[in-house]
C-alpha cells in the first residue's frame, strides 16, 4: 500500500513537473538541450526571444514572429504564403518530437532571423515555451 | 453529267412549288455541321487565350471527321454530292467566271465550276489544317495521336504553316460567301436557303438520285475498312507515350526538404545549371537561410540533375530552359513565365488558396507530373470570408 502511494505521487510530481504535454521524445530533445546549456530553461524567457524584433538577420525576417505569427496557437505562413503549422504543442502534438528537425530549422530560422547560430539555452527556452502553450 | 452509273432506286421529286431537291440530308448536314466547327476552330484558334486549346481541338477533330466522311460521300453520295459530277475542265470554268463577271450564269443543279473550285479547294485547306494542328498538338503539347512522335521543336515550326494556312481558310471562307451571294444575285436562286432546304428552285434543275443499294453496300464495306484502319491508328499512337515527359518516380528526400517553404517545384522546370546554383546558394536562399547537411543536399542535387529541363521535351522545360539573365535561378522570372502569366491579377496569387505566384500546383493541377497542360490549369475561387 505504501509503495502504490509513492508511486502515483512519483507520477503526479513528473507529469505537474514536466512541461506542457510534452511526451519522452520531446523530452529527449530538451534534455539534449539541457546537458549544453547547463541551466534551468525558462518559458517566459522563451516567450520574449519568440516576440524579440532582430536586426542582425536578413531584412525580409526581422523576428520569429514573421512567419509563426504573434501567437504559437496560429496557424503561421512561410514568405511565400505556404501555411505552417501552430508552434504550440498543444495544437501540433508531433511538433519538437525529432532532434534532427529542430536542429534544422534552429539553424537555418536563427540564421535568417538573428544572423547567427542560437545558442542551446535560447533554444531550451523556446522549446519549453512552445511546449507549455 | 447524267452518265454517273444510278440505275434504280432512283427518287424523282417532281417540280413543286417547294422547289427541286438537289442536295441530300449528309450534305447539308457535312456543310452547316463543317460551318460550326469551323466558326469554332477560328474564334478559340484566332481569339480565346491558349488555354482554351481543348476547344479548338475538339473542333479540330470534328473537322476531321466531317472531312473524311465528305471524302467517301464525294465517291459514294447521291447525284450533285460526287466529285465526279463537278469536275469542270478549266476552260469552263474560266467562261463561268467570266459570264458570272459579265451578269450572266448558265445553269447548274448541283455545284457550279466556281464552287466545285472552292469545295476542293477548302478540302485541301481544312486537311492541312488538321493534319498540321495534330503534328501541333503533338510536338508543342505533347497530346494527341502524334503525341509519342513529334519533337517539341517541330511542333511549334509547324504553328507558322498552321496559322498561315488558316489565313488561307478566312480568305476562301470570305470568296465563298460573297461568290454564293453574287451567283444567288444572278441566278435568282437563293443558295444558302437551298443549302438548308435542299431544294432549288429553277424548274430545270435535274433532281437527286440516291446511291442505290449495290453503291451503297460497296460504300459501307469501305467506311468500316476506313473507320477501323483509322481508328485502329489513332489508338495505336494514342497509346504510344509523350515523347517529351519524362516518366519519373518524385523523390521523398527532395519532396520534404524542398516542399516546406513552398510548392516542391517539378525538376523540369530549370535547367542543370540553375539547380546547381540554388543548391549551391541554399544558405542565402532568396534571402532565406535553407542550408542543408551536405548528404541530403548532395543526394537532392542528384535527383535534380537527372530530371532537370535538358531531359526534357515538354511545352514548359522547352520554354522555361530560357532563364532570367538577372536571377538565373529564378522560374517565375523568366520571360516566359511573366508573359503566359501577365494577364493574371497580383491579387489573384495572393488568394489564400494560391498563396503565391510560386505555387504552381494551386492553378497548374498536373504540375507535379511536368505537364503542364492547357486543360489542366484551373484558376481557384477566392475563398468566400467566413460570416462574422
Ligand atoms: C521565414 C519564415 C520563418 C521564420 C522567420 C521562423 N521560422 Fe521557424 N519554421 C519555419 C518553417 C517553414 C518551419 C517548418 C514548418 C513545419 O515544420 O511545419 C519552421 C520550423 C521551426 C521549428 C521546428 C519545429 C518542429 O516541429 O520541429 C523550430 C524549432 C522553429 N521553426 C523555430 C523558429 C525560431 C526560434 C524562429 C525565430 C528565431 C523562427 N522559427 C523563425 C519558418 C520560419
Ligand atoms: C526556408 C524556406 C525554404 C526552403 C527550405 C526552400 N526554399 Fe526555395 N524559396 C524560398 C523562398 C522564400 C523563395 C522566394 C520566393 C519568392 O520570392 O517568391 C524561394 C524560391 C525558390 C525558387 C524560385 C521560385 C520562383 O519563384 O521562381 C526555387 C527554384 C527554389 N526556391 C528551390 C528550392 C529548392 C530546390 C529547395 C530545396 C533544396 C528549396 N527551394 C527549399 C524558401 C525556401
Ligand atoms: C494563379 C494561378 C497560376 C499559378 C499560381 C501559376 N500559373 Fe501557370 N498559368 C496560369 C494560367 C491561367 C495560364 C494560361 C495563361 C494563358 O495562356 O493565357 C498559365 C500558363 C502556364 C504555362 C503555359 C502552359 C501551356 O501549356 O501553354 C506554363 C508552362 C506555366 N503556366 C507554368 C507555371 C509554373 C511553373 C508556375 C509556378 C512557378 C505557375 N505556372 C503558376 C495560372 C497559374
Amino acid at each position: 500500500m505504501k509503495s502504490l502511494t509513492s508511486t502515483i505521487c512519483t507520477v503526479l510530481l513528473i507529469v505537474f513537473t514536466s512541461p506542457g504535454f510534452a511526451g519522452p521524445q520531446q523530452d529527449a530533445v530538451v534534455n539534449y538541450y539541457k546537458e549544453l546549456a547547463k541551466r534551468e530553461f525558462s518559458a517566459s524567457r522563451g516567450e520574449a526571444f519568440f516576440r524579440a524584433k532582430q536586426t542582425g538577420g536578413k531584412p525580409a525576417t526581422p523576428s520569429c514572429t514573421t512567419c509563426h505569427t504573434s501567437s504559437p496557437m496560429n496557424t503561421g505562413k512561410t514568405r511565400v504564403n505556404k501555411p505552417i503549422a501552430p508552434m504550440a504543442l498543444s495544437k501540433t502534438p508531433d511538433r519538437f518530437s525529432d532532434l534532427k528537425k529542430v536542429e534544422k530549422w534552429f539553424g537555418r530560422n536563427c540564421r535568417s532571423v538573428l544572423g547567427r547560430e542560437c545558442t542551446a539555452l535560447e533554444k531550451g527556452d523556446f522549446l519549453t515555451f512552445m511546449i507549455s502553450q | 453529267m447524267s452518265d454517273i452509273p444510278f440505275n434504280s432506286d432512283v427518287e424523282r421529286t417532281k417540280s413543286s412549288p417547294r422547289g427541286v431537291r438537289v442536295w441530300d440530308l449528309p450534305v447539308r448536314i457535312f456543310h452547316w455541321g463543317l460551318v460550326l466547327a469551323v466558326t469554332i476552330t477560328l474564334v478559340t484558334g484566332f481569339l480565346a487565350p491558349e488555354w482554351r486549346l481543348d476547344i479548338h481541338v475538339w473542333a479540330g477533330y470534328a473537322i476531321a471527321l466531317l472531312v473524311t466522311f465528305r471524302l467517301l460521300w464525294g465517291l459514294y453520295g447521291s447525284r450533285h454530292a460526287r466529285f465526279a459530277s463537278f469536275v469542270y475542265s478549266p476552260k469552263k470554268t474560266i467562261e463561268h467566271i467570266k459570264g458570272v463577271l459579265r451578269g450572266k450564269s448558265a445553269h447548274y443543279s448541283g455545284h457550279n465550276p466556281a464552287g466545285a473550285v472552292m469545295v476542293f479547294a477548302l478540302l485541301v485547306v481544312l486537311a492541312t489544317l488538321t493534319v498540321s494542328g495534330i503534328i501541333i498538338l503533338g510536338g508543342q503539347e505533347n497530346l494527341g495521336p502524334a503525341a509519342g512522335f513529334i519533337p517539341f521543336s517541330t511542333g511549334v515550326e509547324t504553328v507558322s504553316i498552321h496559322r498561315l494556312v488558316a489565313y488561307g481558310l478566312l480568305f476562301l471562307i470570305a470568296a465563298h460567301v460573297i461568290g454564293m451571294l453574287v451567283e444567288s444575285h444572278i441566278s435568282r436562286e437563293n443558295l444558302a436557303r437551298a443549302m438548308i432546304t435542299g431544294r432549288k428552285q429553277d424548274a430545270a434543275s435535274q433532281p437527286i438520285i440516291m446511291p442505290n443499294a449495290t453503291i451503297n453496300s460497296r460504300a459501307l464495306v469501305i467506311v468500316v475498312i476506313v473507320g477501323l484502319t483509322g481508328g485502329g491508328a489513332y489508338a495505336i499512337m494514342s497509346a504510344t507515350p509523350a515523347s517529351g515527359i519524362v516518366k519519373f518516380s518524385p523523390d521523398d528526400t527532395y519532396a520534404s526538404e524542398c516542399g516546406d517553404c513552398h510548392y516542391a517545384y517539378n525538376p523540369s522546370l530549370l535547367p542543370r545549371n540553375s539547380w546547381q546554383g540554388i543548391m549551391a546558394g541554399l544558405d542565402d536562399h532568396f534571402g532565406e537561410d535553407a542550408s542543408l547537411d551536405s548528404e541530403t543536399a548532395n543526394s537532392i542535387l542528384a535527383y535534380l540533375n537527372k530530371y532537370s529541363s535538358e531531359a526534357w521535351d515538354s511545352e514548359a522545360a522547352n520554354n522555361l530552359r530560357i532563364v532570367s539573365v538577372k536571377n538565373p535561378l529564378s522560374i517565375t522570372a523568366t520571360a516566359y513565365w511573366r508573359r503566359r502569366h501577365g494577364e493574371i491579377d497580383k491579387k489573384v496569387f495572393e488568394q489564400s488558396n494560391i498563396g503565391s505566384k510560386g505555387n504552381c500546383v494551386a492553378c497548374h493541377r498536373d504540375a507535379d507530373s511536368g505537364r503542364f497542360d492547357d486543360a489542366a490549369i484551373f484558376i481557384p475561387a477566392p475563398p468566400v470570408p467566413p460570416k462574422t
